[in-house]
């Protein structure tokens, strides 16, 4: 769940996502990439005029108005990644976790013993090196 | 093409629905008739496989040539373009289309690496896999962002802008589109 936002970004942080947002927009809308180049580079001129403004009231106006500026050209069915959050693609395919085969019935492990034996050994080295790495768990309180 | 295709259809399927009549008119007639009948039915099965065979060929090449021209008139559209060249790892006769290259580490970090030096503010001579993008290479964030969008064009998937922070170095994106591909040295 990376592409959920729970925390205060700044204000560089949020502009990089305003140039982004941006640049993806032009995207949607001129396919040629001629085309798309060319706004590109007319946007790009427009970040780079107001890069050094110190004062953050200023600042701040800027990136209000860029979102709205953004909104109001926003395209109306922008192109997505097929495989990424809202693409066509995105969860098509359900990959089973892998805890999923610690609950397997004994009598589904006894088909495939050397791979049962050789996976618990794993998870025992797993857990030594967690516990070199990061130190033991600390005990609950109660 | 499709014309072409309903027509076999429609065809086969009046071989299926006339096959019954027939039979049904032979049983009224003589026994030679049916005969007569039966044979040319089964002459007509023998014929339609080799006509199939040579209409298909050419439907497939005109709907090559069309689907090229198609995307050579739409443009640069946003799908996986690999940066490099296809012949190392698509030389068998097999095309799959959906199906993307066969990654490995090697191939993300060239392709990483030629996406990069193919950028206009970077000097592909000081660029090397531990270079940072802004100490060492001397971008700024905005460059940062166009650089990560670039990845994704790459590689066609989404980078979130919480990870996107955090790619500062070729390195950094090459564990990450790894990670994401799910390959292991």
């Amino acid at each position: 769940m990376s592409h959920i936002v729970t925390r205060v970004t700044t204000h560089s942080r949020k502009v990089c996502s305003l140039y982004k947002r941006s640049l993806r927009n032009l995207e949607a809308w001129y396919d040629r990439r001629y085309m798309y180049r060319y706004r590109a580079v007319l946007l790009r001129a427009r970040f780079d005029e107001n890069k050094d403004v110190k004062d953050m009231r200023v600042a701040q106006q800027l990136l209000d108005e860029g979102e709205k500026e953004l909104f109001s050209l926003i395209h109306y069915q922008p192109r997505q990644f097929a495989y990424s959050p809202g693409g066509v693609a995105h969860g098509r395919e359900v990959v089973p976790p892998d805890w999923v085969l610690d609950y397997w019935h004994p009598m589904e492990k006894a088909a495939y013993p050397e791979y049962f034996a050789r996976r618990e050994q794993r998870k025992k080295e797993y857990i030594e090196w967690w516990e070199k790495t990061y130190g033991k768990p600390a005990e609950p309180a109660h | 093409m499709k014309n072409k295709l309903r027509n076999r259809n429609s065809l086969a399927h009046d071989s299926l629905t006339t096959a019954p009549a027939a039979a049904a008119a032979a049983a009224v007639g003589t026994s030679r008739k049916m005969a007569t009948l039966a044979r040319t039915l089964h002459l007509v099965s023998r014929i339609r496989p080799s006509t199939v065979l040579s209409i298909l060929p050419r439907a497939a090449a005109v709907g090559c040539l069309h689907t090229t021209s198609l995307q050579e008139h739409r443009g640069v559209s946003r799908v996986v373009q690999p940066a490099i060249d296809k012949t190392s790892w698509c030389s068998s006769s097999v095309r799959d289309y959906s199906s993307k290259p066969p990654l490995t580490l090697d191939l993300i970090q060239q392709r990483v690496l030629l996406v990069l030096k193919l950028y206009d503010k970077i000097n592909p001579e000081k660029l090397s896999v531990e270079s940072h993008f802004m100490q060492d290479l001397g971008l700024d964030s905005l460059d940062h962002v166009e650089v990560i969008m670039a990845m994704e064009d790459e590689f066609g998937f989404e980078i979130p802008d919480a990870d996107a922070e955090k790619l500062l170095r070729p390195a950094d994106i090459i564990r990450y589109v790894a990670d994401k591909e799910d390959i292991y040295d």
